[in-house]
This record gives structure tokens, sequence and C-alpha cells, in this order.
């Protein structure tokens, strides 16, 4: 589904992904882990389509297209979908009027007319129980006054109304206290298909007790520097990543 | 917003408003004068006297045969009594065109008023206005600007809170493309003690358009207990845009709450690469981004029906398209 060769990209001329290569299959999960600083941040941003990142080589097949032409939007209708680290705020711009707009242009892409307001309305209602939240959600600005854990399941929620092939989470679980992480984790486990494949990026092991990855990457300094399966995890937990940095 | 359409007038005689809103009562003042009639327009309440119903004000010129008009309306509202005025603008020409409007508004004791302004004119139209406002004490006045299109618009807006515990809303949107010009000054005086003042002016600036803030509250001498607030927001579409700002604050009282702030932007690119992410085109966010922006504005008009057709109104300028409502093609609102 996904293919990532030799990928270098850059900020200003500072070189925070240097030769990335990562291949994920549909009905996969895989965890990104990694220090501060090791680039899982730019690596996500980059898939998404953040302009101020500059890919200086490599290249990202996204189903057998070269992803990287694309713009953000194009690559949201394409299916991929970013959960982001820190959602960002819209004051003005209701939760509802915004995923309206979103499910509705990914349905012109698709050449399906646009939902009206009763089926927009179940169907939203449907998908914002995933993650609990409440219908009260829906008319307030994006993000406005949302506390860190509503941040991150107004994401899910956004997930499950877009129905992506790829989701990137990035840092999901940052912020979360346990009963939110539940929740978080038990949306995205309801999303999983044997068509669609998600990538984790977390710092902790704790998220991936929930959401159980089938292949591990630690990322540093802008390379993947070990790939192994879910039990890699919990060794880091233990030992930090001194020990395979110094591998 | 950049405009993709002509503006194409239609006589004064053909005119009328096919999609009138409810419960509104309609009034054509036709080159400064009343319709069919030889007189300004003056609208005087009784004390205690409520307006049921919405009166709209559509002023309408055309230069077929002037170019230039001086005219004025008065508004006297009674004791305790209740107004509820939309005043539309058009011009229907494509020649320069220059206006010079005054308008008197007297609020007695207690009235309470809401006023709404909306002006939608031609590119060469030059519209100056002078609103000249008086208010009583335990007066209320809530007056919203919506300045869609023109070529020269100027707003001045004086208002003297002449008695106790008044209170002045004024709100303001505009919106210029091309090389339109939008000016809006405001001198607003709290002369007796307890009155509250609010300002809230937004503009949206596309192409070469320019905009002039300026706003001056004075709090005279003994107007203790004064609250006075204004705020000046502006968002820079293009390159070229300029707005200027220039909030002023003096203050011989010692026992107030005042505040003044201005800020001009631009869109925020985060927010931006936000709603792309989530498939939202850019040019769908961009729109979505400035009707957020305006509509702090038309939440300030308390009638729902008209906010709505305000908002619609708002998003078809945003969108390049000519201002005007459903189901009517003429070249008004």
């Amino acid at each position: 589904m996904l293919t990532i060769t030799n990928l270098h990209a850059s900020i200003g001329d500072k070189e925070i992904l240097k030769g990335i290569n990562l291949s994920v299959n549909a009905g996969e999960v895989h965890a990104i882990m990694g220090p501060n600083g090791s680039g899982k941040s730019t690596l996500s941003a980059v898939l998404a389509g953040r302009e101020n990142y500059v890919v200086t080589e490599g290249e990202v097949k996204f189903e057998g297209n070269n992803l990287l032409e694309l713009s953000p939007e194009e690559r949201s209708w394409a299916g991929i979908f970013l959960g982001f680290q820190y959602p960002i705020e819209i004051p003005g711009v209701s939760n509802v009027n915004f995923i309206k707009a979103a499910v509705n242009e990914h349905r012109k892409q698709k050449g399906l007319p646009a939902l009206n307001g009763a089926e927009f309305l179940k169907l939203m209602r449907e998908r914002m129980a995933y993650v609990e939240m409440d219908s009260s959600f829906s008319s307030r600005g994006v993000n406005v006054g949302f506390s860190g854990g509503e941040k991150k399941r107004n994401e899910i929620f956004q997930m499950a109304m877009l129905e992506p092939k790829l989701a990137i989470l990035d840092e999901t679980d940052s912020g979360l206290d346990v009963d939110a992480l539940r929740i978080v984790a038990t949306g995205v486990n309801k999303m999983k298909r044997p068509d669609n494949a998600t990538i984790v990026i977390t710092h902790y092991q704790r998220l991936l007790d929930y959401i159980v990855p089938d292949v591990i990457h630690v990322l540093y300094k802008g390379r993947i520097i070990k790939t192994a399966g879910k039990e890699l995890a919990i060794e880091i937990e233990k030992r930090g990543y001194d020990w395979l940095i110094n591998e | 917003m950049k405009q993709n359409y002509i503006y194409v007038p239609a006589p004064v005689n053909e005119f009328r408003c096919r999609v009138p809103l409810k419960n509104a009562v309609q009034q054509f003042i036709v080159n400064g004068k009343v319709q069919g009639s030889n007189h300004p327009f003056n609208l005087e309440l009784k004390d205690n006297e409520v307006m049921d119903n919405l009166l709209q004000l559509i002023g309408v010129r055309n230069s077929d045969y002037i170019d230039q008009l001086s005219c004025a309306e008065s508004f006297k509202f009674g004791k305790y009594s209740v107004g509820n005025i939309l005043h539309c603008s058009h011009s229907f020409s494509l020649d320069r065109f220059v206006t010079n409007e005054n308008i008197d508004i007297f609020l007695d004791e207690g009235a309470s008023v809401d006023y709404i302004v909306m002006q939608n004119e031609h590119n060469k139209a030059d519209h100056n206005t002078v609103f000249n406002i008086n208010l009583s004490q335990n007066s209320s006045l809530r007056m919203v600007f919506l300045s869609l299109h023109g070529g020269v618009i100027s707003n001045t807006i004086n208002v003297n809170m002449n008695g106790e515990h008044s209170e002045c809303t004024l709100g303001g949107l505009y919106l210029t493309d091309s090389k339109q010009l939008m000016n809006n000054s405001i001198d607003l005086n709290h002369f007796k003690p307890d009155c509250k003042s609010y300002q809230l002016f937004k503009g949206i600036l596309d192409d070469y358009g320019v905009t002039r803030f300026y706003g001056r509250i004075n709090v005279a001498p003994g107007a203790q207990k004064t609250e006075a607030y204004q705020a000046n927001h502006n968002l820079l579409i293009s390159d070229n845009a300029k707005a200027y700002s220039k909030p002023q604050l003096e203050i011989y009282a010692d026992d107030v709450k005042c505040s003044h702030g201005a800020t001009v932007g631009r869109l925020n690119e985060m927010e931006l690469f936000y709603m792309r992410t989530r498939g939202i085109s850019a040019a769908e966010a961009r729109l979505l981004q400035q009707m957020a922006f305006a509509y702090e504005v038309l939440a300030m008009i308390s009638n729902e029906e008209l906010r709505t057709r305000m908002q619609s109104l708002v998003e078809k300028r945003l969108k390049g398209e000519f201002a005007h409502c459903k189901n009517c093609s003429k070249n008004c609102c």
C-alpha cells in the first residue's frame, strides 16, 4: 500500500530525514518509535504534504502512485489521514461544518452526491459514538476550548468519518489519561479492516497495549535503525533506546 | 474574493425587492427622496411606540440625470420606544457618482433600537455618509455596518452618549477587492457616567483594496464607571491590499474600564494545512476561514432571518459572486 524508498527531507537547510525505507501493506499496523528529535513528526508531516518540508531525495508510492506530487487535499482524497500531535484550533468554524465540508468533498471526488442533512447527522452520531464524544461538540468551533483528550478524540472521530485507507497517528497518546487512551484506542481498533492500514507514532509502549502493532520501527537521527515484532516495545520500555543506538 | 462578475445596473422604475424578508415593511428612497414624493425620509416614533415589523429602507440612486447627490434622513425614537431598521444602500449606475448623505439618529430616554446598514454599490460609487447619533439616558442602540461592495465608501460615525446608563454597540464588516476603498471613522463620546460602548470592526481585503479605520473614544471628565471597548481586525488576502488602523483613547475620568486593539494579519497557514489534510480544498478552506472571521460581526445582528440573509450575501461576495439574494437576480441585495 505504502512504499517509502530512501526518503530524505529537510526544513530550511537542516536535513531531518536521512534515508527512510518503509513498506506498509493493507491490514497491517506499524508503530514508529524513537527518542525526541529523531524525525517521527517530520515523517508524518512529509507524508501528509506539509509544504515547509522539502523532499531532497527518494520516493513515496501510495497504491502505486507518486504521493509526493499530490497536494495535501489530494492525498486525503486518495485515502491518507494524518492524526495531528497538536490538533489545530479553528475559531469560528464549527465542528459540524468542518467535517461536513470534508466528507462532502471526499464524496464529490468519488462521484457521489453530497449527503443530505439527515443522512449526515445519522453518520455523525454513529461515528461520534466510536470515541464517546458528546453531541454538544458538533456546534463548537473546531478544537476550540477542547481539552487535550477531547482534541485527540476529535481526530479519531474525523478519521472515522473519512474512512482512510492509511491512517498516520502522530503521538495520538500524548497528553491522554488512561481512560482517554482506552477510548481513543478502541475507536482506532473499531476501524481496523483487512483493506486499511495504520501507522502509529509514539514514544511509549503504553498505547501499543491497546493498538497492537504487527511491526515496530525505531527511528533515530532520521534513519530506521531497528525493525522488529511487537515484543520490541516491551524491551524499549525496560531498557530505553540507548542499547539500540549503541548497536 | 476576486470578483468575477460585471455590475449590470437595472433602471430604478423596474426595481423592486423580489424576496422580501418576513415581517418587513419596505420603503424605497430614490435619489434621496421618498419614492413618489419630493421630500426626504424622516421617521419619528412616539413615546412607548414599538415597531412590530422590521422597516427595510432601500436607498437606490442612479446617475441617469445627475452625477452628484446630497441627501439626509432623520430618525427620532421617542421615550421607551423600540425600533428595528434595515437600511440598504444601492447604486444603479456604471458612472462615477458621488453621494453625500447625512443621517441623524436620536434616541430619547429608554429607547431601544437595532439598526443595520447594508451598503452594496457599484465600483464607481463614491458614498460618504455621516451618522450623527445622540443617545439619552437608559437608551440602547445596536448598529451593524456591512459594507459589501462599492468604489469609495466612507462612514463617519459620531456618537454622543448624553445620558447616564446608555449603551451603544457598533459592529462593522467591510469587504474590498479591485481598487475599492472603505473608510470607517468613529468618534464616540462618553459624556455621562455609567454608560457602555462596544465596537468591533473587521475587514477582509483582496486585490488592491484599501481600508482605513479611525476610532476615537473620548471619556469626558466626570464620566465615571464608563465601560468602552474597541477592536479593529483586518485580514489581508492579497499582497497588495492595505489596511490602515488608528485606534485612539482619550480618558479624562479615573474610574473607567476601557480597551482598544487593532490587528492586521493573514490567513493562518496551520489552519489551512489542517483543513486540507481533511480533504477540504485550499479554496474552500480559505472561504471557511474568511467566513469564520466575518461571523463575529454577523453574529451581532439579532434578527435571525436577517442574519442568515446577510451571511449568505457575505459568502457570495467572498466567493467572488454578485451578492444578491437567493431567487433574485436583480442587482441589489
